[in-house]
């Protein structure tokens, strides 16, 4: 199935979906469910709440007491929320991450302790977190908001964020395209991913410690699916990881330490770059950082928010991710992240730079030049697992088989 | 004219045993505390990490039957491999680099600063209160291709091309870390040579030693000691170090430290255990072979006289 009739049945999917999601709203019962989906030709369907849940009138649960968040900092995204948070009361505490494994190694070890209530994934780790039980399921009925998303988003794509069986896990808030970011001061825009080669930027590339975003980027270069790259495989990701790593000054621990070196001229251009460096090094005072998408393509991040499986306030985690999907709060939310909408009606009340950098017209061709992808999986015979991966990728940062 | 001692009585010898038994019980009592907080905080995560080592690892868990793998992993990782060799080097230049910086220093607030000397010492001691970090990133805009010493270089027309061998290196790396423990150093040191009064350095004059000899056989003897714990303290300290590295290590300067966060932050507890307790058992042996080197040099049981 080609990228473009994923797409397309994802798109009939979310509509369906949404059709049935308002229907439930407006009190057309149960009942109707079955012939509405044989009138669609849809056997295939599945409810969009957990089957023990009672349709009916969706319903956002009072938020009060103390959230603790456990994500990236900026997704906390304080400005949008602050009116929420000081309307309810809510004590807002936040345990930001340093990388996305963080995410789940805080919930494991936090245990049956608990601690975490909200936090975010990426949608490639779902397997992974769906493995380690650290996500709880998520009831539609308590998100009216939930049909704010956009056809797209809304929909079961990949199983990224609703299960084959309907139960939901995520709600996927923003999203952005990764490729290539560069300093137009310094070099015009590179149209291949392999100009990284080039050996006038030896030294000069910027490549941040993310092992399964490397992945998916050399994957999706070399015309590969990041999960189904066969063990034999290997050597050819490596080759090229390898060779983009040695142009570079060595890997950054974080996005940040990315911008930090593109803006003091200790790198030139970013392989896996992200939007949000343009911003960041704005606000650091360089204008001329600027996001590309080569002609290989790239791959998307989508992050959605997510109930640990340790959360005990569950009941403001709906409040808050509910309140995200309002227009103009998600708006204000992804302008602060520099991040795409979910929400389409949300778009417009965007500033324009993020419509320049977003276009909603060029979206369907931007998520099909960069698609969204699955982690490598957790086990497998057959294809490279997500712990080879991560093996793999320390091997090649320390060079040892450049 | 004599004092006659009076026979103890019974109430007396009575209140004297218990005094004694208090005395004894008093330093117990004290320490309780922070020995049950280092059962809790330290022993017990570091036996349970032990235990770790010997298990399998898959993500964020770890299950039996005891094995030896991880620590024949580690032995034959080429990965392994290098980094260790990447903390040894790191880890004694930036021990090495510190004490010899160092000694001088603590010499001359010692014996030569005067009024000096509480400037200096509260500059030390404010120097701790720099964010770890910022210290880092204050050495990429000293070192980096559009830093300090290329810009100045570049101004005054000594170079053409910025100079790329200053950072991303293990060479940035060390100059960070010397950076970061050269006052603890300094403070050892100093606290070393205070008990070393100027009298014993004119006794040595007055016999004849010169100022190299004076340095040699009064002055390194004595501060010999102290000035190994500073040395083991930095060795340590660098050569563990996973933050440093990342900022400033390039490719070439990713040390062993790295490799534990990084099992530890993937879920692979028994891997990030194993590489602890290896590179526990390497400091230990570091710890064994500076002792014996102390002993050697018959410098290891030196006391001050007053």
């Amino acid at each position: 199935m080609s990228n473009e009739e994923i797409l397309h049945a994802m798109v009939q999917r979310a509509t369906r979906r949404r059709f049935l999601q308002r229907a439930g709203a407006m009190g057309l019962g149960t009942l109707a469910v079955p012939g509405l989906l044989a009138g669609c030709g849809g056997d295939d369907e599945e409810p969009t709440a957990p089957a023990d849940e009672p349709a009916g009138p969706a319903e956002v649960p009072t938020a009060s007491g103390r959230v603790d968040y456990l994500s990236w900092e900026g997704y906390d995204i304080p400005d949008a929320m602050k009116a929420w948070t000081k309307s309810n009361g809510i004590q807002f505490k936040t345990n930001y991450i340093a990388n996305h494994d963080d995410i789940q190694g805080k919930i494991k070890a936090a245990g049956s302790a608990g601690g975490f209530d909200l936090t975010t994934y990426y949608q490639g780790y779902k397997q992974l977190y769906a493995q380690l039980e650290i996500l709880k399921p998520i009831d539609e009925s308590k998100l009216p908001n939930l049909e704010n998303l956009d056809e797209f988003w809304g929909g079961d794509l990949g199983n990224f964020w609703v299960d084959a069986d309907g139960t939901r896990t995520g709600v996927p808030w923003t999203w952005t395209p990764l490729g290539l970011t560069y300093d137009s001061a310094k070099t015009s825009e590179l149209p291949s991913h392999y100009d990284l080669l080039d050996p006038k930027f030896k030294g000069k590339v910027a490549v941040v410690d993310d092992p399964t975003g490397a992945w998916a980027m050399a994957a999706h270069i070399l015309g590969l699916k990041p999960d189904e790259i066969k063990k034999a495989d290997l050597a050819k990701i490596n080759d090229f990881l390898s060779q983009i790593i040695a142009q570079s000054s060595g890997v950054s621990p974080s996005f940040g330490d990315v911008t930090t070196k593109l803006t003091s001229g200790d790198a030139v251009v970013a392989f896996q770059g992200w939007t949000a460096i343009n911003k960041f090094a704005a606000d650091a005072g360089t204008k001329t950082i600027k996001h590309s998408i080569p002609k290989e393509g790239g791959f998307t991040a989508c992050d959605c928010w997510a109930i640990a499986s340790t959360a005990d306030n569950d009941d403001a985690v709906y409040s808050w991710m509910n309140e995200t999907l309002k227009p103009d709060v998600h708006a204000a939310a992804a302008d602060y992240v520099i991040g795409g909408v979910t929400v389409g009606d949300a778009y417009p009340l965007t500033s324009k730079s993020l419509q320049k950098l977003y276009p909603a017209e060029q979206q369907a061709e931007a998520l099909e030049q960069a698609p969204l992808y699955n982690n490598p999986p957790v086990e497998s015979d057959e294809f490279v697992t997500f712990e080879e991966v991560l093996k793999n990728w320390q091997e090649l940062k320390a060079g040892a088989e450049a | 004219m004599s004092a006659t001692a009076e026979p103890p009585t019974t109430a007396t010898v009575v209140a004297g045993a218990r005094r004694e038994r208090g005395l004894r019980a008093g330093p117990l009592l004290l320490t309780a505390p922070a020995a049950l907080a280092l059962l809790l905080f330290l022993i017990a995560p570091l036996a349970t990490f032990a235990v770790y080592s010997f298990l399998t690892g898959s993500l964020y868990e770890v299950s039996g039957p005891l094995t030896l793998e991880n620590y024949r992993e580690i032995a034959e990782s080429d990965l392994n491999r290098t980094l260790a060799r990447n903390s040894v080097v790191v880890g004694v230049l930036a021990a090495v680099t510190s004490v010899l910086f160092a000694l001088p220093i603590a010499y001359w607030l010692r014996y030569t600063a005067s009024r000096w000397k509480t400037l200096v010492l509260f500059l030390m001691v404010a120097s701790f209160l720099a964010s770890y970090l910022v210290r880092i990133y204050a050495w990429r805009t000293i070192l980096g291709t559009e830093g300090v010493i290329n810009s100045g270089l570049g101004a005054l027309g000594v170079i053409d091309e910025p100079l790329t061998f200053l950072v991303f290196n293990r060479f940035a790396v060390t100059i960070a870390l010397v950076h970061i423990y050269l006052p603890y150093v300094v403070l050892v040191l100093y606290a070393g040579l205070a008990p070393l009064k100027p009298t014993y350095l004119e006794a040595a004059q007055d016999l004849g030693a010169g100022r190299v000899q004076r340095w040699r056989r009064v002055v390194l003897p004595l501060v010999a000691a102290p000035a190994a714990s500073a040395l083991l303290f930095v060795f340590v300290l660098s050569a563990a170090d996973y933050v440093t590295p990342q900022f400033l290590g390039g490719r070439t300067g990713v040390l062993l430290g790295v490799q534990v966060q990084v099992a530890f932050s993937t879920g692979d507890y028994a891997a990030g255990a194993a590489i602890s307790f290896a590179l526990l058992a390497g400091f230990l042996l570091c710890y064994g072979l500076v002792a014996l080197a102390l002993r050697v040099a018959r410098v290891d049981r030196l006391r001050f006289v007053s």
